[in-house]
């Protein structure tokens, strides 16, 4: 039943029917809760892994076997609050952290939510995601915005929580050097956050030019060029050492190939950390010696736990400025949506592809 | 150490004897000139060596984990003696006193030294890793900072398998090993074993250990694992090995050893510990391997590289003394000083089997 809906509106969502297949259709809304708020949803994020959904129904391991809506990078306006809401009021403008932990488990209790069993989570099948005009969320996953950061901004909440949960895990600070595997969106939030959380150097390779000049247009220190060759490792190892002229204490490798993940390991000094960030291929073949001799730690990333504060705080503060980032915008209309998926998955010069509703 | 020169201080008359790696399966006991003593050095006896995966590996291929033999090397590095002779500046040991001996000498100058992980340091001069001489010798000349006296109660067999018990202790650490934490061991060798009875000092409330040997896994069983499974070296099988040590764990892998260290054994490894956990990979496995990397990373299973040890000497000895740990059962050969035994005992270790650690008395 939706109940507070404006007089005669019908909410409208993105669905995912089948593989290449989106239809803007009617999306009932659950009751509110108590603990729930009512959002009008103004801004959403195409992430890769909402392409992935479309392209084949399914994404790290998660099927898509019923219709399902899609997106999960968002930000709104509460439209309506629960009764036991305190801490937000009808009119705020808020970012929403997509996933509803069980807060019964252990790994709830421990402070490892992202690792529930039972997480709920934006469009990653069987839950609903957020490209609607109007959801239904718990308020504590809603966070208001600063007066000074818009929607959109607030929006790239949960593409720049990935990498400041990564850069929390693999501890980042004044002392680490930085490689980065990958200038594509989730190289460039790491990059930015490793600076934000004081990285003095910070090196990024990609295989394609543009996004390396967008990375250094934004802060890297140097940018390396390299291949998709295997046989090329070693050199750009040698390279990618005489880029960074100190030691490589963490590489997060933002892309997830056999290759990135060798050179990761190879270039990453004795003592150090290769971090994978975001969905990679399932299976790689990888060198071992760089574990076992020279003590590197590899470190996994899933989502993010208490990061909406940190991130909003730097939008604030101007720490980090995503606004670059942010390359193409589109309407709610079902032309629009079509195209924003297409731009989205087509890659090159696209970076953020953001829906404006 | 290679640093040749007059032989000071050796008994009147004693040639010092060691065993040689010349080639490829090519052992010889010939003598080893020892090097002067510095002041802050010691000349030990060598009284118990243990012979450890790589003396095999460099006895069969004159190389191990990147490391080439190219001129003939002394062997051996798992080692406790007798101190007979100390530098002018040496204060914490005697002469007459029994020692075990940790082989690697670290630089003390560089970055990883002084941060306290010399186990990484570049230049790291150690044991039977050429071009570095080893301690299958009559006498060895090393710097005293590197020799831990035995309490009384610990015997020199026991010192000399401090060294492959500080692997297992230095992995316990990194994993961050402790009441709280179950453990999973993949592969009841040496290594295996040394980590299960370190996993235990440690407080591991629940140890499995999984191998292919049922002997192996029966020692394990003897020794204090609190189940053991057996797996295959099928990897369409490991599926099913992660249902069957799931179940035989009965809760959550905290932490997983390999100390095996094929594609098989860290992908059981990744697959059967819970969301959160580590994997942590012992001695020397495949130099490359193809694993379900992705997977683990999206359950934020990391992997803890382990190499060599640090600073684990003092509280070897002191799980030796109390009686916390018992290395006596792994000595299952013991062989002495002479070409034919140094031989006989390498092919014992060679051929696995029922052969934990041999030792050698000299």
């Amino acid at each position: 039943m939706s109940h507070g809906v404006e007089d005669g509106e019908v909410n409208m969502a993105a669905w995912l029917l089948g593989i290449n297949n989106l239809k803007i259709q009617p999306f009932k809304l659950p009751p509110i809760g108590p603990h729930d708020v009512r959002v009008r949803v103004k801004a959403v994020g195409i992430c890769g892994s909402d392409v992935h959904y479309l392209r084949t129904m399914g994404c790290a391991g998660y099927v898509a076997k019923e219709p399902l809506v899609i997106g999960h990078e968002s930000a709104g306006i509460i439209e309506e609050v629960g009764s036991e809401v305190n801490h937000l009021v009808v009119g705020d403008k808020v970012a929403l952290e997509p996933g509803v932990s069980c807060w019964h488990c252990n790994f709830c209790k421990e402070g490892r939510y992202n690792l529930c069993p039972d997480m709920k989570f934006f469009a990653s099948a069987p839950f609903h995601g957020s490209l609607a005009n109007q959801i239904v969320h718990p308020a504590d996953l809603c966070f208001k915005l600063p007066d000074n950061v818009s929607l959109e901004e607030g929006a790239m909440c949960e593409p720049l929580s990935v990498a400041v949960h990564a850069c929390r895990r693999a501890n980042i600070g004044p002392e680490t050097n930085v490689l980065i595997m990958g200038s594509g969106p989730i190289g460039l939030v790491t990059m930015l956050v490793a600076r934000a959380f004081g990285a003095p150097k910070i090196v990024i390779v990609d295989v394609d030019d543009n996004r390396l000049s967008v990375a250094k247009k934004l802060c890297a220190d140097e940018i390396v060029k390299v291949s998709t060759n295997i046989q090329d490792t070693a050199e750009e190892v040698v390279q990618i050492n005489k880029a960074m002229g100190a030691r490589v204490d963490v590489t997060f490798d933002c892309v997830g190939f056999n290759k990135t993940m060798s050179t990761a390991l190879s270039a990453t000094s004795a003592g150090g950390k290769v971090c994978l960030v975001g969905m990679g291929h399932n299976e790689m073949t990888i060198p071992i010696t760089p574990v076992t001799a020279r003590e590197i730690d590899i470190i996994g990333i899933f989502r993010y736990k208490n990061t909406w504060p940190l991130c909003l705080e730097f939008l604030r503060s101007g720490k980090i400025d995503v606004k670059p980032l942010i390359t193409h915008r589109f309407g709610f209309s079902q032309k629009e949506v079509e195209e924003a998926f297409e731009t989205s998955a087509r890659g090159g010069n696209a970076i953020k592809v953001m829906f404006n509703l």
